[in-house]
C-alpha cells in the first residue's frame, strides 16, 4: 500500500481530463502500468471510493474527482 | 454569513494597509510536487483558482473577482526575517488560492474594496503537518514583524472546527461538539497554553485538523481574547466566527 500512489491518481484524475475521460471508459487499461497494488487498482476499478479513502485516499480528493462521487 | 459581514465591516473601519489571511490548502495549489509546512505567496498579485468540474466548496468561486493585489512589502518581511529567525518558510509566486481564503475574505468586503492581501497556507491536512506549537510561534514571529513596521494590519485564519474526523469517508457527517467548545473557551479566556500544546493527533482524531490555520492567528494576536460571533452545528460541520480586536 502506497499513500503515493493512490493519492498521486486521485490528484490525475481530478486535475486531467483526458486522462479521466480515458479512465471513465476503460478504468483497468488507463490504470495498466501504474505502481499499485491489485487492492488499490481493485478499488479504483470498482469506483469503491470509501475503500479508496481506507487505502490512504485524501478525503478530499476522494470526494472531489468527477465521476468517483457519482458511485 | 451575516456575522461575518459585520465582522467586515468592524475590520474596514480599521482602515487596513493590509490583510493576512490564513487558510490551508486542499491540494488545489499545491500538488505532490512539494506540499510546504508553511507558505508565503509573494509577488504582485494573486489570482482566483480555475477548475473545470469544481466541487462544491468552488463553484462559489465563480462570482468573486479573479485578481487580487498583494502586499508585497510585507509578504517580503514575514518571509525573509522569517528565514532569519529559524523559520524555513516556502515561498510561492503562481500558487492561486481557492475558497478557503476567497470565501471570507469576499464575505467580508461585499463590495467594498478588498486590501491588499498576504496569503499563507499551512498544511493542515496531508501528514506529517506542522505542530500547533510551530503553527503558534510562527503567528508570535507575524506579530513582530508587523510591529516593526509601519503598516495597520489586519489578519484572518480561516478553516472549520470539527468535521470529517480522521479524514475518513464514512465518518462524514461526524463532529465533535465538546471538542470545539473546549477550544473556544480557552480562546476567549485568553489561554493560549493549552491550546499550544495540542497534539496534531488530537486535531486529526476529532476532526480539528484545519485549528492548525487559527493557531497561527492565536500566536499573532495573543494574549487578546476571543469574542465568539457565531457558534452553529451544520449537517456536516462545526462552524464558529470569532473576533479579536487588539488596542
Amino acid at each position: 500500500m502506497s499513500r503515493y500512489a493512490v493519492n498521486s491518481l486521485l490528484y490525475r484524475l481530478k486535475k486531467d481530463p483526458d486522462f479521466r475521460a480515458r479512465f471513465e471508459v476503460d478504468a483497468s487499461a488507463a490504470l495498466a502500468g501504474l505502481d499499485l497494488t491489485e487492492a488499490e487498482r481493485a478499488a479504483f476499478v470498482t469506483r469503491d471510493r470509501r475503500k479508496i479513502n481506507e487505502l490512504g485516499g485524501y478525503l478530499h480528493l476522494v470526494m472531489s474527482v468527477p465521476g468517483l462521487a457519482a458511485h | 454569513m451575516t456575522e461575518i459581514a459585520r465582522m467586515g465591516e468592524r475590520l474596514t473601519a480599521t482602515r487596513p494597509d493590509a490583510l493576512i489571511v490564513v487558510a490551508d490548502d486542499h491540494l488545489n495549489a499545491f500538488s505532490f510536487n512539494a506540499v510546504p509546512a508553511l507558505c508565503v505567496r509573494i509577488g504582485r498579485t494573486v489570482q482566483r483558482m480555475k477548475q473545470d468540474h469544481a466541487e462544491a466548496f468552488d463553484k462559489v468561486l465563480d462570482h468573486m473577482p479573479e485578481e487580487y493585489p498583494l502586499h508585497e512589502d510585507l509578504a517580503n518581511q514575514i518571509l525573509e526575517k522569517g528565514l532569519d529567525a529559524g523559520f524555513d518558510l516556502a515561498m510561492s509566486w503562481e500558487a492561486p488560492v481557492d475558497h478557503a481564503f476567497l470565501s471570507p475574505v469576499n464575505t467580508m468586503h461585499g463590495t467594498r474594496p478588498i486590501p491588499p492581501l498576504v496569503p499563507i497556507w499551512v498544511n493542515s491536512f496531508v501528514a506529517p503537518q506542522p505542530t500547533p506549537k510551530r503553527c503558534f510561534d510562527f503567528g508570535r514571529h507575524i506579530a513582530r514583524v508587523v510591529a516593526s513596521g509601519p503598516w495597520k494590519v489586519g489578519i484572518i485564519a480561516t478553516g472549520g472546527l470539527s468535521h470529517f474526523p480522521e479524514l475518513s469517508l464514512p465518518r462524514v457527517g461526524e463532529t465533535d461538539t465538546v471538542f470545539d467548545r473546549k477550544l473556544i473557551h480557552w480562546m476567549e479566556a485568553g489561554e493560549h497554553e493549552p491550546l499550544r500544546n495540542l497534539g496534531v493527533d488530537e486535531l486529526h482524531k476529532t476532526g480539528e485538523h484545519e485549528f492548525l490555520n487559527w493557531m497561527v492567528l492565536l500566536g499573532a494576536v495573543t494574549p487578546a481574547r476571543a469574542q465568539v460571533r457565531y457558534f452553529g452545528e451544520l449537517p456536516r460541520i462545526n462552524l464558529a466566527a470569532v473576533e479579536w480586536s487588539l488596542p
